[in-house]
């Protein structure tokens, strides 16, 4: 029989030792000065019992005065060393705990921006928020606190207890035994403590989660008047976190106390049998005095081990919630060498070539989650479509048909089957995705503002100098392509309208403007990265791809009739390659060719003079629409 | 950012215990508790501070001497004040906490209930993430403060002052000496305090821009990826970083030295003492009954412990205080936030026809604490019982606008709208409800179930939704789904696709069968062929309903009874679409630019 080794056990805190290895270890230099500083605190601390021993039992011979001094000078002398080196021995630990958290969520937040959209739909941001703030707060507690409380408790429990025997081994012996029995049950206790505190935090998530829902849709609320109903959920969830936390409290009352209660007794011992032994003579009453202040000084570093545990146990909690985003995949190839066969698109000019070839997609529920509306069925099928460099392609459909998807997969947003699309010939998923995405530009139907500026926001589109952190003002007004970008979004009305012009902050996504506006200032800023960076022509977004979704609903007809020629780029000498979503038919009918979606699958195909010939859903919806039925 | 909130920084002390004081109703109806605890304070103070002296009885009264007869008993007199102290401490933690969770918990639903009613101008002008951090991390810094500040604090205190006294009834000359330390012991704490408590501002303003912009960024990362903003974004994000790591590290180097300088110095007040038994014993002579004794010493030691260990902790405590009274002046300042719209009381007979009076209604934003210029400059207009009125016109001609104060969203408008009669804000809001439905440009779903999202929590007639379901077709998305009405919406209904949320933001309105219904360009971003099914049941429930449409729509303005053209906050055009056409002007131009395209080809 072959023999079986059992597997090791996997070792424990696998995501500590991850953090500690990545972000901590290079710092050894800190925390080896610090760990030396904490010995010697320790050891000073210690010296001073001893020297009140010597002191007092010379004090009670009473034969001279300057043996007293002197040890109440070296006590008074280690007192002053101690502030100096504790000092020390906090900074030297916390310090470079603050610096791993620097570190970590710098590489955390540079993750985040690299997580693609598939990561952000199966998790909630306020989820990733606190992670990225309340969790990384326990990795540096567990750098800071608990790697110097766990430097202090060894240091004291080796210097105090060596010279607590060196005094006398049996009361060293007796002491010992109710202070770790009282350790005992503060660990059990600190056990329980950290499931309690555990759903603490879960029903505060969910508290703050049901609250923000709230507030994000506070107009519904008040709109339909059902403030009541909301607030009694509100209440309900916060009676549970309450109850809970009562709960805490009752169990924390009890278990804390316990260890300076076993301090109590330990000293209590220490009078009986220690003070038995004095009167015995064997011992000193100085030394006795010595021993109780040492039992004293230890209590303090044990009781803190009681708080160690849990901060190790919720630091990795934490981090493993930080690991996961880290080793989240991140759906975007990273390509040594891009193929070359994509051109390069700042010399030649040309706009892109698309072809779709049978591209079915669906977003398949993630392992674990619950289906939603759209499920695991597919939102594109077998869609086949050719759009020629420089052309235009409008989108039709009702809702739910699969256009945004249709978009958002030309934008790479979604990863398409390999093979389904093609851009001048090279696989779409083979490019890599920065330079693609310095090639295309979509402009989604939910328009998403930062509160900055309207112009902060416009200018974001500029592709010039992307590395500069902050765009000066002066490059704000340099840029000339925001004042055509603006004109051309239909933006100088709204613009004329607002208190502070370009300069009026947005609000939190934008909440100071209207919907269209929003659209509208979304618009400019695509239309500022078409017209910049590489393979623009001067001023004009001609060797790029263009993504519409549904722009044209933001401005009226008259807007719209001129909006659409610039969006196709209709006058240039290079058109760019476009690719618009609208119901808006006056606008579809100047596409070079509509694509008709239905339920995910392509089908009517052709000009618009050519679909009006033919019965179909495209016909229909200009007869509706031109109100003759 | 130019977002305002509460002027921090200089407060004087008095606002301090002014707010604290507002904290009183939330306080009071646990006020036996909390008077518990308190009770509990001199009982615990007086066992501890005895715990010492007994100390020192054993030693000099048995060990010293060598007198073994009584040397347990005098022990176990010390271990019984160690568990009685232990007893009654349990009794004020737990009557404390409890008290401290349910006042917090009162807290939270006043905040909450008072935020609910607060009008859109409040939240135009106020991030959610701060209205939500008033609720969460202020709260419990105050929850912090309450069970962990405030009135331990008192117990310190009271502890301190037990000590002093056992100190000086066991010897008072010593102890004065030992005080001559303490004015510059507090002069030091007080300059430490004042420091770290501008640290601690800057740590926490650094914190909060931190997480202002992650916040931000991480919802809008989409965006961010789609304009290659990755490095822009992250060399932003370090500066904020680096500026929250270097407040901390600054307020580490104080809260270490006050840390070890308290340590140090309770070690230096031993050798004070020790020095000062010396000298003693030089004045006396040896064997002299006033010589400091080993228990005196070994008591004293204690009490120096206990005088210090409060102290020890007094930062981290300060530190919850200070949280929680910038805590509380931001709690109590959105507390104090008075924009709300104020409940009418009138209530409409249930058979009210529902007529729609507006005379001479003008309105105008506040930007910056000042009124801009109307946005609606007299608008009178009546919507007869059954009439479905469709206003047109330009962006930014007050069409929103004039939704929004029929809604209900903004309060102070000048002018009357009359329902029935009844002047809008004078109606009680179960009554506008039942009388105004809205749907609005911008479809607000909740992290819930369908259901959930149509009802809004309150109690629906399953016939009333079934008729609404199959009215606005909502019917066909509850369908889709294996869990029907059940499915779930997911953040910000990210799994809903516009033209569907704005099936469901009708058949929310229709749930609850209004007598007028107010559609704000509700259609413009559902598709054509989706439209045609809603409106075919809009219809048929808006035959016997007043109804104000705004569409851009030719197929919705044309079936209105009449179309009322808006431009710059005016009407200046009013009449059927045959009407307005014939008339040539505003309307017929906006006709002609917007649906010329339509006259073109030969279907």
């Amino acid at each position: 029989m072959p023999l079986r080794v059992p597997p090791l056990p996997p070792l424990p805190f696998p995501h500590l030792r991850r953090f500690s290895s990545r972000y901590v270890a290079p710092r050894w230099r800190w925390y080896v000065a610090g760990t030396a500083a904490v010995l010697l605190t320790n050891w000073m601390a210690v010296r001073i019992p001893v020297e009140l021993a010597f002191g007092l039992d010379a004090l009670r011979a009473g034969d001279s005065q300057s043996p007293v001094t002197t040890a109440a000078v070296h006590i008074f002398a280690l007192g002053a060393a101690i502030i100096v080196v504790r000092t020390a021995s906090r900074l030297w630990f916390f310090t470079p705990a603050r610096l791993a958290e620097f570190d970590l969520r710098e590489d955390l937040f540079a993750r985040l921006l690299r997580l693609q959209p598939d990561f952000y739909a199966t998790h909630r941001t306020g989820d990733l928020l606190s992670r990225a703030t309340t969790d990384i707060t326990f990795a540096r507690a567990f750098a800071g606190f608990a790697t110097l409380q766990g430097a202090n408790i060894v240091a004291a429990l080796v210097t105090a207890l060596g010279q607590m025997a060196a005094f006398s081994p049996l009361l060293t012996v007796i002491t010992a035994i109710p202070v770790l029995l009282g350790f005992v049950v503060v660990r059990g206790g600190s056990a329980a403590l950290m499931t309690i505190q555990r759903t603490t935090q879960k029903q505060q998530g969910l508290y703050a989660d049901e609250l923000l829902g709230a507030l994000q849709g506070i107009s519904t609320i008040q709109a339909f008047n059902v403030e009541g109903p909301f607030g009694e959920r509100l209440a309900e969830r916060a009676r549970l976190l309450r109850d809970n936390n009562i709960q805490l409290a009752r169990l924390r009352a009890l278990v804390f106390p316990l260890f300076t209660v076993s301090g109590g007794i330990a000293v209590f011992m220490l009078l009986g049998v220690g003070g038995s032994m004095v009167v015995d003579g064997e011992m000193t009453a100085g030394q006795l005095a010595a021993f109780i202040s040492l039992v004293t000084y230890l209590i303090i570093p044990l009781r803190l081990l009681g708080f160690l545990l849990p901060v190790f146990h919720r630091a990795e909690t934490s981090l493993e919630r930080i690991h996961e985003m880290f080793d989240a995949p991140v759906s975007r190839p990273e390509l040594d060498a891009p193929p070359s066969t994509l051109g390069d698109p700042p010399r030649s000019g040309q706009p892109p070539a698309i072809v779709l070839k049978n591209l079915s997609f669906s977003f398949g529920a993630p392992e674990g989650s619950a289906p939603d509306v759209r499920g695991a069925a597919p939102v594109l099928r077998d869609v086949t479509v050719e759009i020629p460099a420089g052309t235009s392609l409008g989108v039709f459909g009702r809702s739910g048909s699969g256009k945004t998807t249709l978009l958002r997969l030309l934008a790479r947003l979604e990863n398409p089957p390999a093979g389904s699309i093609t851009v001048d010939g090279v696989d779409l998923c083979a490019i890599d995705l920065d330079q693609w995405r310095a090639r295309m530009v979509l402009v989604p139907q939910t328009a998403w503002l930062f509160s900055e500026t309207i112009a902060e926001n416009v200018a974001m589109g500029l592709q010039a100098d992307l590395k500069q952190a902050d765009l000066k003002q002066a490059d704000l007004k340099q840029a000339d392509l925001l004042p055509s970008a603006i004109a051309d979004a239909a933006l100088g009305p709204d613009l004329e309208a607002l208190p502070h012009g370009l300069g009026t902050v947005v609000g939190e996504r934008g909440i100071v403007l209207s919907g269209g506006q929003r659209q509208r200032v979304a618009l400019a800023r695509g239309l500022v990265y078409a017209r910049s960076g590489l393979g623009a022509a001067p001023g004009r977004g001609a060797g790029k791809l263009l993504l519409f979704d549904d722009v044209l609903s933001a401005v009226d007809h008259h807007t719209e009739q001129l909006l659409i020629h610039t969006l196709l780029g209709s006058r240039e000498d290079v058109r760019p390659t476009c690719v618009i979503v609208t119901h808006r038919m006056s606008a579809l009918q100047h596409c070079d060719r509509v694509l008709v979606l239905d339920a995910g699958r392509a089908v009517q195909y052709g000009t618009h003079v050519e679909l009006l010939a033919q019965p179909g859903i495209y016909r229909d919806a200009w007869d509706t629409q031109a109100g003759t039925t | 950012m130019s977002v305002k909130v509460a002027a921090s920084g200089a407060s004087p002390a008095g606002s301090l215990r002014s707010r604290w004081v507002a904290l009183w109703p939330d306080l009071s109806p646990d006020l036996p508790r909390f008077l518990l605890a308190i009770g509990c304070v001199p009982l615990i103070s007086a066992m501890g501070a005895a715990q010492p002296a007994l100390m020192k009885r054993v030693l000099d009264g048995h060990v010293v001497p060598g007198v073994a007869e009584g040397l347990w008993g005098a022990a176990c007199l010390y271990l019984a004040t160690v568990l009685g102290s232990f007893a009654v401490e349990g009794v004020y933690t737990i009557a404390l906490s409890v008290a401290a969770e349910r006042t917090i918990y009162r807290l939270r639903q006043r905040i909450v209930t008072h935020t609910l009613g607060l009008s859109q101008r409040f939240f135009e002008r106020q991030p959610t993430g701060q209205v939500l951090t008033r609720a969460t991390s202020d709260v419990d810094a105050l929850s912090e403060a309450l069970s962990q500040g405030s009135i331990s604090i008192l117990l310190d205190v009271s502890n301190m002052g037990a000590v002093l006294l056992a100190m000086f009834w066991l010897d008072h000359s010593l102890t004065l000496a030992l005080l001559a330390l303490a004015p510059p012991l507090i002069a030091m704490i007080e300059f430490f305090r004042r420091r770290m408590r501008v640290l601690f501002t800057q740590v926490r303003d650094a914190l909060a821009a931190l997480n202002a912009f992650t916040a931000e960024r991480l919802a809008g990362v989409e965006v961010l990826q789609l304009y290659r903003q990755e490095e822009r974004t992250q060399a932003r994000f370090c500066a904020l970083d680096a500026a929250h790591r270097d407040a901390n590290v600054k307020n580490n180097i104080y809260d270490a030295a006050l840390y070890a300088l308290i340590d140090g110095i309770s070690s230096m007040c031993v050798g004070l003492m020790l020095y000062w038994g010396g000298r003693q014993l030089g004045v006396l002579g040896p064997g002299g009954d006033d010589v400091v004794s080993v228990g005196l010493v070994v008591a004293f030691v204690d009490y120096i412990d206990r005088l210090f260990r409060p102290l020890r902790e007094f930062s981290s405590k300060v530190t919850f205080l200070q949280r929680a009274g910038a805590s509380l002046e931001k709690i109590f300042w959105l507390l104090g936030v008075d924009q709300r719209i104020t409940p009418g009381s009138v209530e409409l007979p249930p058979s009210s026809p529902g007529r729609l009076v507006l005379r001479d209604v003008r309105f105008a934003y506040r930007s910056g604490g000042e009124e801009q210029d109307d946005i609606l400059k007299g608008i009178t207009l009546t919507v007869e019982p059954g009439e479905v009125v469709a206003v047109v016109g330009r962006t930014g001609s007050g069409k929103s606008t004039l939704v929004r104060l029929l809604a209900r969203v903004h309060d102070g408008y000048r002018g009357s709208i009359e329902v029935d009669g009844v002047e809008l804000r004078e109606i009680a809001p179960a009554s506008v409800r039942k009388a105004i439905g809205t749907v609005r440009q911008e479809v607000q779903l909740f992290t819930d179930s369908l259901y959930f999202n149509l009802t809004l929590g309150e109690p629906v007639d399953a016939a009333r939704l079934n008729d609404a379901l199959q009215l606005t077709n909502a019917q066909v998305l509850v369908d889709r789904h294996p869990d029907g009405i059940e499915q779930p919406i997911r953040e910000r209904g990210a799994n809903v696709s516009s033209g569907e949320g704005q099936i469901l933001a009708l058949a929310r309105a229709m749930v609850r069968d209004p007598t007028i219904v107010i559609l704000d360009e509700a259609t413009a971003s559902v598709d054509p062929l989706s439209e045609r099914l809603l409106q075919e049941g809009i219809e048929r429930v808006f035959a016997r309903k007043t109804c104000l449409v705004i569409a851009h729509r030719l197929s919705t303005i044309t079936r209105a009874d009449r179309i009322v053209v808006l431009d710059a906050g005016r009407i200046i055009e009013v009449g059927t679409h045959p009407q307005l056409i014939a008339l040539g002007g505003a309307y017929a131009a906006l006709y002609e630019q917007g649906f010329e395209a339509r006259t073109l080809p030969a279907g």
